[in-house]
C-alpha cells in the first residue's frame, strides 16, 4: 500500500497544474461551505446576544399595543400576579437631540442630526448593580430614583457628541426641549442593541417631562422560583384586563430574530452547495483525465500483477490526498471569507440581528472538511472503478481505441451526482441542528430549497451531453463566421469526450445560473420595493414625525398651505391584537387614497371600500394577511381594545399590497376608529402630494416647512434607494460568492482544455505539418473555450431565470409581490462574464498547444 | 531531357541536438537536389538522420546551419508563419504512425489542407480534388469512414491522399510502410508510384526497406548524418529490388 500511495503521490506531482486546480476547486467549495456555517454560527451567537441584551434577565415580556403604553394600573396588576418575581417597565421613544451651536464643535453636527431612542427605566429595579436589565457603566454613576433629570448614554455616543459625565444633553420632547444631566457613561451599545448605540437612558419618571403621561412600552418580567411562563401567562390573562397586550418569551424573540435571517442563511447554504457541486465536477474531471492519460500505465501495472482493488485504492488515495489538502486550504480560506461576510453584512433583517464574527464552530470545521472529503471521494468513485476495469491488454492498444458509449457515461454521471446529493442529504440535518438553520421553520423550506435548486442543476447538467451536438454547433456559430477552420476543428475536439465537455460546461452553467438567479431575485426585490412604494403611499414624499401629531395641531394644514402642495394625508402606524397575535395596522385617510388612485384591490369595490374606511367599522386587509388567516371580504375582525371589550371591523376590501409594518403588512383602519378605539393619538407621518409639475419648486419650501414643524421629509425615491441599498449590499455578497463558483468553473475549463491539448499533441502535430500556423492552433483552443463559454452562458442564463422565478416566491426577498422579472442586464453581464472567463481560461492551454513541436509530436508512437 | 531547375535544394545542412550537457549531431553537412517529377528515396540505418533530414526539407524544423530552398524560396530563412504557409501550399507529409485526426472522417481528413486555409472542402474545386485523390489511392466509397473504421493500410492511403490533394510541389513520406505487412505496404507504394508516374508528382521517401526504395528513381544512402552514396536506378516499371540490393551489398551495407 505504501508503494501504491507513493505512486499516487507521484502521479499527482507529474501534473502540477491540474493537481493545483483540483485542490483549489475543492478548497473554494469547502471555503464557501465553511463560511456559510461560520456565518450561521455567528448569526446564532448574534441572536443569543441580542436576546440577552434585549430581554436582560427577564423571562417574559408584556408588550403594549397602544400608543399610550401600559398604564400604572397594568404594571401594578402584573406585579401582583402570582409567579412574577420582578417586573421592570421600559419606555422607548425616538426623538432628536438639540444641539447648541455655540458650545459644541462643528464636527459633532452629524452625530446630533440623527435621531436617538430614549429608554426610560425604573431605577429602583434596573441599574448597574442588578435588576432585570443590567446597565454596565464605563464611568460615572448610575441613575437614582430621586433624580428625574439624570441620563446615561453609551460612551461611544457621548464621544461622538463631544460630551462627558457632568455635561448637559437636551432632548426634544412633545412640549419642547428638556435638559438632562449626564451622570454616567455606559459601556457597549446600551440597553437596546437594535438602535445601534444611539440611546439615552433616563428614569421612567423623567421621561414624562419629555413625552407627557405615557405608560411603559413594555414590562419585562422575571419569574419567581417555580413559576413557569405558561402559568404566568394564564394568570396574566385573568389579571391584566385594562389594556390589550402581547406576551412574548425569550424563545419567541429568538425565533423572530432568526426568522428575519432565514432567507440569508438559505441563500448562503445554497451557494455553498452549488460551489461544492462545481468543485466535485472539477475533481471528477481531473481524475477521469488522469485515468485516460494513464490507461496504458495502469494496463502495465495490471499486467505486472496489480490487483483490481489495488488500482481502486490507487485512484482513491489520489483523491484523498487532493481532498485533505483542498479541505484544509478551504477551511483557512473559509475563515477569511466568514470574516469578510461579517464585516460587509454586519447585521441582518429589519431587526438588525448582528453577525458575530469571526466564529469558529468546531462542528462546522469538522462538517465542512468531512463534506469536502466525501464529495471528493464520491466524485472519485467512477474514475476509480473505471481504472479497475482497465485490462492488461489495454497497455498494448493504440491510445484512441477505447471509446465508451454515451449511455454508460451518462449513467455514471447520474451516479456521481446522486452520490454527492445523497451525501449532502445525509449531512444536511447535522448542519441544520446546531447552526440554527432549523429556524427556517417546520415547513422544511430550508431543506427543500437547496435540493430543488440542486435538482434543477442536476437536470441541466444531465441534459448537457445530450444536447451537446446541436448546442455546440449553435454556440460555435459566432466563431464559425470569422474563424471557420478553427471552429470546425475545435468542435470536433469538444465532441471527443462528451462527458468531460458536459461536466465542464455544466460547472460553468451552474455558476452563471446562480448569478442570473440572484440577479432575478434582486430585480424582483427591487421591483417589489418600487411597487409598494408607488402603490400604497398616497403622495410623492413622506414627512415623518418622532411623536404622534394630533389632528387638532394643524400641522397637516400648515403643510398643505405650502404653495404647490396638492394634498397632505396623515398616516399612523400602530398594532392590534387579532386571534391572540400582534397585527400591524395603519390609520389612513381613505379619501386621499381614493383620489390618488393608490392601492390595488384584489377583492371588494375600491371606491365603496375607501369610503367605508373613513366612515368607521370597516377595514381593508392586505392579501398576505387575508391568506394567513383565511379571511375574505365580508368577514369581521374582532379586535380587543382592553377592559375586556373588542371592536368589530368588517373587511370591505383585500389589497395586493399594504403599508409595511414592523413584522409584515398592515391592515388599514380609518382615522375615526383608530383614534376612538385604538388609542392612536395622532399621525406619525404625512404623505405629501405635489400639484402636477410643482414638485421642483414646492419641494424645498415644503422641506423647510416640515423641518420647522420638527418633521423629517423623505422623498419616495429616497426611501426606495435606502431599501435598495440594503438589498444591494446583500446581493453583492451573494454575487461575490456565486462568482467563486464561476471561478471554479474557470479552473475546470483550464483543466479540460489542457487535457484536450495534451491528448491531441499528435493531432496538433499533424495539423501543423499540414500547414496550420501556430496562431491558428492558438485560436483553435481559444475558440474551443469560447464555444464552451457560449454554451455554458446559454444554459446558465436559461436555468438561472428558471431558478430565479422559482426561488422568488420562497426566499421572502421579494415578498410583497412585484412579480418575477427577467434580469436582462444581469443576463448580459453573466453571459459576457462566463464567455470571458472561459476564453481567459484558454490562455495557458492555448499557449501550450501553439508551442507544440511538430517534429516531436509526429516522431514517437 | 531539358535541364530543369531543381524543385528542392538542400545546401550543407547540419542539425545538432542539445541533450543536456552533451550534443548529438544528427546531420553533419548534407546537400541534396530534387528535380520536378523525381522520386527519391532516402535509405539508412536507424538513427542515421533520415527523419531529421526529411523534417528539415519540409520546413517542420530548422537546420542548425545550411539552407533549404523549396520552389525557389529559402524555407529555412522564413519565419514560422511564412514557413507554415509554404508548407501548406507546397508540401504534403506522410508519417509512419498516426496520420489522421480520429474524429474526422476520411474525406474530412483529406480535406484538412483546405479547411486550414479557410476553404470549404465540400464545395467547388476542393471537393473535386478530394474526389480525384480518393480515386488515385483507390479508396472510393470509403469517404465517410472514420479512421478507426479503416484498416491500417487504408489509413495510410488516406494520409497519402491528403498529402496529394493540394497538388504540392513535393510529397515527403517518412517510412509510410514501416508498420505494415508486405502486401499492404505494396499498395501504399503503388499509390505513391502512380501519383509520380501519372501526374509527375515529386516524392521524397524515407525508408530502410530496399523493396520500398526500389520504387524510386534514385536512392540516397545516409550514414551518420552524411550522404554516403547515391544509387541511380532510373524509372522502371517493374520495381524489382534486386539491382538495388546488389549495389547496397557492393557498398557493404
Ligand atoms: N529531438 C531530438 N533530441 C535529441 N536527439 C534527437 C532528436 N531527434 C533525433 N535525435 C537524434 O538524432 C539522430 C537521428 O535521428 P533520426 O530520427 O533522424 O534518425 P532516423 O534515421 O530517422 O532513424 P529511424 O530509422 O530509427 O527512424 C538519432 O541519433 C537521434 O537519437
Ligand atoms: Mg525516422
Amino acid at each position: 500500500m505504501t508503494g501504491l500511495s507513493r505512486f499516487a503521490w507521484r502521479s499527482l506531482r507529474a501534473r502540477p497544474l491540474r493537481t493545483t486546480l483540483s485542490v483549489v476547486g475543492i478548497a473554494l467549495g469547502v471555503a464557501v461551505l465553511f463560511a456559510a456555517l461560520a456565518t450561521d454560527a455567528g448569526i446564532e451567537a448574534g441572536v443569543g446576544r441580542t436576546v440577552d441584551d434585549v430581554m436582560g434577565r427577564s423571562d417574559l415580556r408584556v408588550g403594549a399595543f397602544e400608543e399610550q403604553g401600559l398604564s400604572a394600573a397594568s404594571l401594578q396588576a402584573i406585579r401582583s400576579t402570582s409567579g412574577v418575581a420582578l417586573a421592570a417597565p421600559v419606555l422607548e421613544q425616538r426623538t432628536y437631540l438639540q444641539r447648541d451651536p455655540l458650545s459644541t464643535p462643528d464636527s459633532t453636527a452629524e452625530a446630533y442630526a440623527a435621531p436617538v431612542t430614549v429608554v426610560g427605566i425604573d431605577p429602583t429595579i434596573d441599574g448597574s448593580t442588578g435588576g432585570i436589565h443590567q446597565l454596565l457603566l464605563a464611568s460615572g454613576r448610575g441613575l437614582s430614583p430621586g433624580s428625574s433629570s439624570a441620563a446615561l448614554v453609551p460612551a461611544s455616543l457621548a464621544q461622538d457628541l463631544g460630551l462627558g459625565v457632568g455635561d448637559t444633553l437636551t432632548l426634544l420632547g412633545t412640549n419642547g426641549p428638556v435638559a438632562y444631566r449626564i451622570t454616567g457613561l455606559l459601556s457597549g451599545e446600551g440597553p437596546d442593541p437594535t438602535v445601534g448605540g444611539r440611546s439615552v437612558v433616563v428614569p421612567l419618571a423623567g421621561s414624562s417631562a419629555l413625552f407627557g403621561a405615557r405608560g411603559a412600552s413594555w414590562v419585562d418580567i422575571e419569574l419567581a422560583d417555580g413559576g413557569t411562563p405558561e402559568a404566568v401567562s394564564v394568570a396574566l390573562d385573568q389579571s391584566l384586563t385594562f389594556e390589550p397586550y402581547v406576551l412574548s418569551d425569550r424563545a419567541d424573540l429568538a425565533a423572530s430574530l432568526r426568522g428575519s435571517t432565514v432567507g440569508f442563511q438559505a441563500l448562503t447554504a445554497l451557494i455553498a452547495a452549488v460551489t461544492l457541486f462545481g468543485g466535485a465536477f472539477l475533481i471528477f474531471n481531473t481524475l477521469s483525465m488522469t485515468l485516460s492519460e494513464r490507461v496504458r500505465e495502469i494496463g502495465l501495472l495490471r499486467a505486472a500483477g496489480t490487483t483490481r482493488g489495488q488500482v481502486h485504492r490507487l485512484v482513491l488515495v489520489q483523491a484523498l490526498i487532493l481532498a485533505i489538502v483542498g479541505s484544509l486550504l478551504g477551511l483557512v480560506l473559509g475563515f477569511g471569507l466568514s470574516i469578510l461576510i461579517a464585516r460587509t453584512v454586519g447585521s441582518l433583517g429589519d431587526q438588525g440581528v448582528p453577525i458575530d464574527g469571526p466564529a469558529v464552530p468546531p462542528l462546522g470545521v469538522v462538517l465542512a472538511a468531512v463534506v469536502g472529503i466525501i464529495v471528493t471521494l464520491a466524485a472519485a468513485l467512477e474514475p476509480a472503478i473505471q481504472a479497475g476495469r482497465v485490462s492488461p491488454i489495454e497497455a498494448l492498444r493504440p491510445a484512441y481505441a477505447s471509446r465508451r458509449s454515451m449511455v454508460s457515461q451518462l449513467r455514471w454521471l447520474v451516479a456521481v451526482v446522486v452520490t454527492v446529493g445523497v451525501a449532502g442529504l445525509a449531512l444536511w440535518p447535522i448542519a441544520l441542528g446546531p447552526f440554527g438553520l432549523a429556524g427556517s421553520g417546520p415547513d422544511g423550506g430550508g431543506l427543500g430549497r437547496p435540493f430543488f435548486v440542486y435538482g434543477v442543476l442536476l437536470v441541466v447538467t444531465l441534459l448537457t451531453p445530450l444536447i451537446l451536438g446541436p448546442l455546440g454547433r449553435l454556440a460555435s456559430l459566432p466563431f464559425t463566421i470569422f474563424l471557420p477552420a478553427e471552429a470546425r476543428l475545435s468542435r470536433g475536439s469538444l465532441a471527443r469526450d462528451r462527458k468531460r465537455t458536459a461536466l465542464t460546461v455544466g460547472a460553468l452553467t451552474i455558476g452563471l445560473a446562480m448569478i442570473v438567479a440572484l440577479g432575478g431575485l434582486a430585480g424582483s426585490a427591487h421591483a417589489a420595493t418600487a411597487a409598494w412604494l408607488t402603490d400604497v403611499i398616497p403622495g410623492d414624499l413622506v414627512a415623518t414625525s418622532i411623536r404622534p401629531i394630533a389632528a387638532n395641531e394643524g400641522v397637516a394644514q400648515q403643510l398643505a398651505a405650502v404653495p404647490g402642495v396638492a394634498q397632505v394625508s396623515p398616516i399612523a402606524r400602530f398594532a392590534v391584537a387579532f386571534r391572540g397575535v400582534r397585527l400591524d395596522a395603519a390609520a389612513v385617510a381613505g379619501r386621499d387614497l381614493a383620489s390618488d388612485g393608490r392601492l390595488t384591490f384584489v377583492a371588494g369595490d375600491r371606491r365603496a371600500a375607501l369610503v367605508a374606511l373613513d366612515a368607521g367599522g370597516s377595514t381593508v386587509v392586505p392579501q398576505a394577511v387575508a391568506d394567513e388567516f383565511g379571511l375574505r371580504v365580508g368577514d369581521t375582525l374582532e379586535l380587543p381594545i382592553g377592559g375586556g371589550e373588542a371592536v368589530n371591523e368588517r373587511i370591505v376590501g383585500v389589497i395586493a399590497r399594504g403599508l409595511p409594518g414592523q413584522s409584515g403588512e398592515s391592515v388599514l383602519i380609518g382615522w375615526s376608529d383608530a383614534t376612538s378605539h385604538f388609542g392612536v393619538l395622532g399621525a406619525d407621518a404625512f404623505a405629501v402630494r405635489f400639484a402636477p409639475g410643482q414638485a421642483a419648486t414646492a419641494g424645498p419650501a415644503l422641506a423647510a416647512a416640515a423641518q420647522g414643524l420638527a418633521l423629517e421629509p423623505t422623498p419616495l425615491s429616497g426611501i426606495e434607494s435606502a431599501i435598495n441599498d440594503a438589498f444591494g449590499q446583500l446581493f453583492n455578497l451573494f454575487d461575490g460568492l456565486a462568482l467563486l463558483a464561476v471561478l471554479i468553473a474557470g479552473l475546470g475549463i483550464v483543466n479540460t482544455l489542457t487535457m484536450n491539448v495534451y491528448e491531441r499533441v499528435r493531432e496538433i502535430g499533424i495539423l501543423r505539418a499540414a500547414g496550420m500556423t501556430s496562431r491558428q492552433v492558438w485560436r483553435m483552443v481559444v475558440v474551443e473555450a469560447g464555444t464552451m463559454g457560449v454554451a455554458g452562458a446559454f444554459l446558465g442564463c436559461l436555468s438561472g431565470v428558471i431558478l430565479g422565478f422559482a426561488l422568488g416566491g420562497v426566499t421572502g426577498l421579494s415578498s410583497s409581490g412585484g412579480g418575477p422579472t427577467i434580469p436582462w442586464p444581469t443576463i448580459a453581464l453573466a453571459a459576457a462574464f462566463g464567455i470571458g472567463v472561459a476564453m481567459l481560461a484558454a490562455f495557458q492551454p492555448a499557449r501550450i498547444a501553439s508551442r507544440i513541436s511538430i517534429v516531436r509530436a509526429v516522431q514517437f508512437e | 531531357m531539358l535541364v530543369t531547375q531543381p524543385i528542392l535544394e538542400a545546401r550543407d545542412l547540419t542539425k545538432r541536438y542539445a541533450l543536456g550537457e552533451s550534443t548529438v549531431d544528427a546531420l553533419r553537412g548534407v546537400s541534396l537536389t530534387v528535380k520536378p517529377g523525381e522520386f527519391v528515396a532516402l535509405m539508412g540505418a536507424s538513427g542515421s538522420g533520415k527523419s531529421t533530414l526529411l523534417h528539415l526539407l519540409g520546413g517542420l524544423d530548422r537546420p542548425t546551419s545550411g539552407e533549404v530552398i523549396l520552389g525557389g524560396e529559402t524555407i529555412s530563412g522564413l519565419n514560422d508563419n511564412d514557413a507554415t504557409r509554404l508548407r501548406r501550399d507546397q508540401t504534403g507529409f506522410v508519417f509512419q504512425f498516426f496520420n489522421l485526426i480520429p474524429l474526422l472522417d476520411a474525406a474530412e481528413n483529406v480535406g484538412l489542407p483546405f479547411t486550414i486555409a479557410g476553404q470549404d472542402p465540400r464545395r467547388g474545386e476542393a471537393a473535386d480534388r478530394i474526389q480525384d485523390v480518393f480515386e488515385l489511392v483507390d479508396l472510393r466509397g470509403k469517404e465517410h469512414h472514420r479512421p478507426d473504421q479503416l484498416s491500417a493500410g487504408e489509413q495510410q492511403r488516406v494520409a497519402i491522399a491528403r498529402a496529394l490533394v493540394n497538388r504540392p510541389a513535393i510529397v515527403l513520406a517518412d517510412e509510410p510502410t514501416g508498420n505494415l505487412d508486405f502486401t499492404t505496404g505494396g499498395e501504399i507504394l503503388e499509390a505513391l508510384w502512380r501519383s509520380c508516374a501519372e501526374r509527375g508528382q515529386t516524392i521524397v521517401l524515407v525508408t530502410h526497406d530496399a523493396k520500398a526504395a526500389a520504387y524510386a528513381d534514385r536512392v540516397e544512402v545516409i550514414q551518420d548524418g552524411l550522404i554516403r552514396d547515391e544509387i541511380v536506378l532510373g524509372r522502371r516499371a517493374d520495381h524489382t529490388a534486386a539491382p538495388l540490393i546488389a549495389r547496397l551489398a557492393q557498398l557493404g551495407l
